[in-house]
């Protein structure tokens, strides 16, 4: 099953003044399961392809479908709504609510989804479990280590279930040993119950586990690589 | 949870959210100790002015307004006086007989207002015994005996035995002059009486005008309390077809106090809330500049701006409700210890205050109302000023949050 489909998209910024081209006429599918990783130098436009998959940052040309469903066309209240339903998002900054406790911070986002008191209390407790952080969950991030910091992001994109999960250098900012750990966690993830990662990088490890690698240049698709 | 974030999120700066919430805590105290000041010294100026001057009702003959002296006496006395007995809301009765005229030493000579009355009902209305300083309520001297305020005695350069002499007009327009030797000297809480009224008895003014049937033109009635005010002035109307008039109908300037009053608190309320309305947009401000990221990501993730909105709002209201209860509570501790130690002693500044009738030593004042009106105030302000930071992290972009670091 298709989750992502992009036709023809472009993302052209400052159109009026002096424009770049940071996305150029790109066409993409990714199926369900895949483990897929967006390469390429600096500036190629890895972080801008991500965030119109989002739903963060609005196409200039082409379009974007999400299961099935284009998002260049809605509200910004409904892709809020749509992100928050559909779409897991990891960042590099880690970005958790720093007063917040771990299993505060992955209990949130179903808080906004209205999920009831118990399921939520089940599926924090699994995620910080499966994630190897049980014994930091009444931890605030600044009391967690980055690699810790970040699992409890994974689990939080998890958290609500997403058709998706969408991490813009996850690792970047990881040293090597916590960078395995997380990425042995994704990888089981993904394995063991399909979940779909996308994410983009620099790192030549991270990009030796990646299932599908598509390297980007210039905003451009240079190569897309099955493994 | 929001309830819970916002609450977590005033926690984050401390020292940010120490200084708005004692700058509000501040302010609400200040407002309650000027406003309790302010009461206090209004309050006596009224009170004075109306236990010591004008009493709560007077009854003149219809005529007296517009030609104020002997000729409009009002007749039978001996009724009026009777009220106290008759009226069961009514304290006290005095009849004088009011006429202008002068007061000569051998240094000077003064326009003054001579009040006959009888020392007794006088006494019992308007308190005047407590206020002598200097020799005694008419006992002291056998014949013609007058009381003047310190003020007079100090300008016609008497003391008391000093002679002085009274000049005035009779009925038939003829011109008086009696010798009166002073009794006392007073100096009285209305500032009206302290400058330019001296007591004599009835019978020696009578005397002094040749007249052997006289009235008074100006009855007094002092009451138990003011909230039966309308209410008696309405039976004594049933009573006398002579004006009745309570104290407000009389000196205009009761309401004039009391609506000034009305308006400087209103005055003192906005402007310590203006100075903290933006305290708090400044310090929401900050905090909300702080967390952009935050914000960023929070909307990323698919939190509705709505909910950002509340968020910035309840952390706002969080914070006044946290310290304007302090600042109420310091304000009743202030006005509670004053209370219980004898009042805020201002007595260095008497003079000034006493020019205006008030007193030196203030009790402060308050209506419990007050208390729940700042409440109210604080919090609307609390919310004014979350509006703007609120609708700047409303604006954030949720792409801020994806950004590297
Ligand atoms: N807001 C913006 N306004 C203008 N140009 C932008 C903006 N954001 C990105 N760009 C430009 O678009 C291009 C792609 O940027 P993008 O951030 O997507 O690259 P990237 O592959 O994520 O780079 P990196 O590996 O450094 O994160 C770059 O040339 C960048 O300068
Ligand atoms: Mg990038």
């Amino acid at each position: 099953m298709k989750v992502i489909e992009l036709k023809s998209l472009s993302k052209i910024y400052n159109p009026d003044t002096i424009p770049v081209r940071a996305i150029n006429d790109v066409s993409l599918s990714v199926e369900e399961g895949e483990f897929t990783a967006i390469v390429g130098p600096s500036g190629c436009g890895k972080t801008t392809l991500l965030n119109m998959i989002g739903g963060l940052d609005a196409r200039s040309e082409g379009s974007v479908e999400v299961g099935g469903v284009s998002i260049q066309d809605m509200s910004e209240s409904q892709l809020t709504t749509f992100r928050m339903q559909h779409i897991g998002f990891v960042f590099q900054a880690y970005n958790l609510i720093p007063v917040l406790t771990a299993k505060e911070n992955i209990e949130f986002i179903m808080v906004l989804q209205n999920m009831d008191a118990k399921t939520m209390q089940e599926r924090s407790d699994d995620l910080l479990d499966r994630m190897g952080i049980k014994d930091q969950r009444d931890r605030r991030p600044s009391e967690l280590s980055g690699g810790q910091q970040q699992r409890v992001a994974v689990a939080r994109a998890l958290a609500s279930r997403p058709k998706f999960v969408l991490a813009d250098e996850p690792t970047a900012n990881l040293d090597s040993g916590s960078t395995e750990a997380l990425l042995d966690i994704m990888a089981k993830l993904n394995e063991e119950e399909n979940i779909t990662f996308i994410f983009s990088t620099h790192d030549q490890r991270v990009i030796d586990r990646a299932k599908r690698v598509i390297t980007l240049e210039d905003g451009v698709i240079v190569s897309d690589e099955h493994r | 949870m929001i309830l819970s974030l916002a609450w977590k999120n005033i926690w984050r700066s401390k020292r940010r959210s120490f200084v708005v919430m004692s700058a509000v805590a501040i302010g609400v105290w200040s407002i309650i100790f000027m406003v309790s000041f302010y009461n206090s010294m209004m309050g006596a100026i009224s009170r004075n002015s109306l236990q010591h001057d004008y009493s709560h009702i007077q009854i003149h003959h219809e005529g007296y307004l517009s030609d104020p002296g002997l000729d409009f006496q009002v007749k039978n006395p001996s009724k009026l006086l009777e009220f106290p007995s008759q009226i069961s809301d009514i304290k006290a009765a005095s009849g004088r007989l009011i006429v202008n005229g002068m007061v000569a030493s051998p240094k000077t000579n003064l326009g003054i207002q001579v009040y006959a009355i009888d020392p007794a009902d006088e006494a019992a209305v308007t308190d005047l015994p407590s206020f002598l300083i200097a020799g005694d309520y008419f006992t002291n001297i056998k014949r013609n005996p007058i009381l003047l305020s310190q003020k007079l005695a100090e300008k016609l350069k008497v003391k008391v035995r000093s002679k002085v002499v009274i000049t005035v007009q009779d009925l038939e327009a003829n011109i008086r002059a009696g010798a009166f030797r002073v009794s006392g000297i007073f100096h009285s809480k209305s500032p009206r009486i302290n400058n330019g009224v001296v007591y004599l008895r009835d019978q020696d003014l009578s005397k002094l005008i040749n007249s052997t049937d006289t009235s008074f033109n100006e009855f007094a009635f002092l009451l138990k309390d003011n909230e039966s005010l309308i209410q008696t002035k309405k039976k004594m109307e049933m009573k006398t077809k002579n004006l009745v008039r309570t104290y407000r109908e009389i000196a205009p300037e009761f309401d004039m106090i009391e609506e000034g009053s009305a308006i400087s608190k209103q005055v003192i309320t906005v402007i310590v809330m203006l100075a903290l309305l933006f305290g708090i947009i400044n310090t929401m401000l900050m905090a909300v500049l702080e967390r952009t990221k935050e914000i960023g990501m929070l909307r990323a993730i698919g939190m509705f701006k709505r909910k950002i909105f509340l968020m910035i709002v309840l952390e706002t209201f969080m914070i006044s409700l946290v310290s304007a209860p302090v600042g109420l509570m310091a304000g009743f501790l202030t006005n509670v210890y004053f209370e219980k130690n004898g009042g805020m002693d201002l007595s260095q500044y008497a003079g000034a205050l006493e020019q205006y009738g008030g007193d030196a030593i203030f009790y402060p004042e308050i209506a419990q109302s007050t208390y729940f009106f700042l409440m109210l105030v604080v919090i609307m302000t609390a919310l004014m000023g979350a509006i703007y930071p609120a609708i700047k992290a409303v604006n954030l972009k949720p792409l801020e949050a994806i950004r590297k670091v």
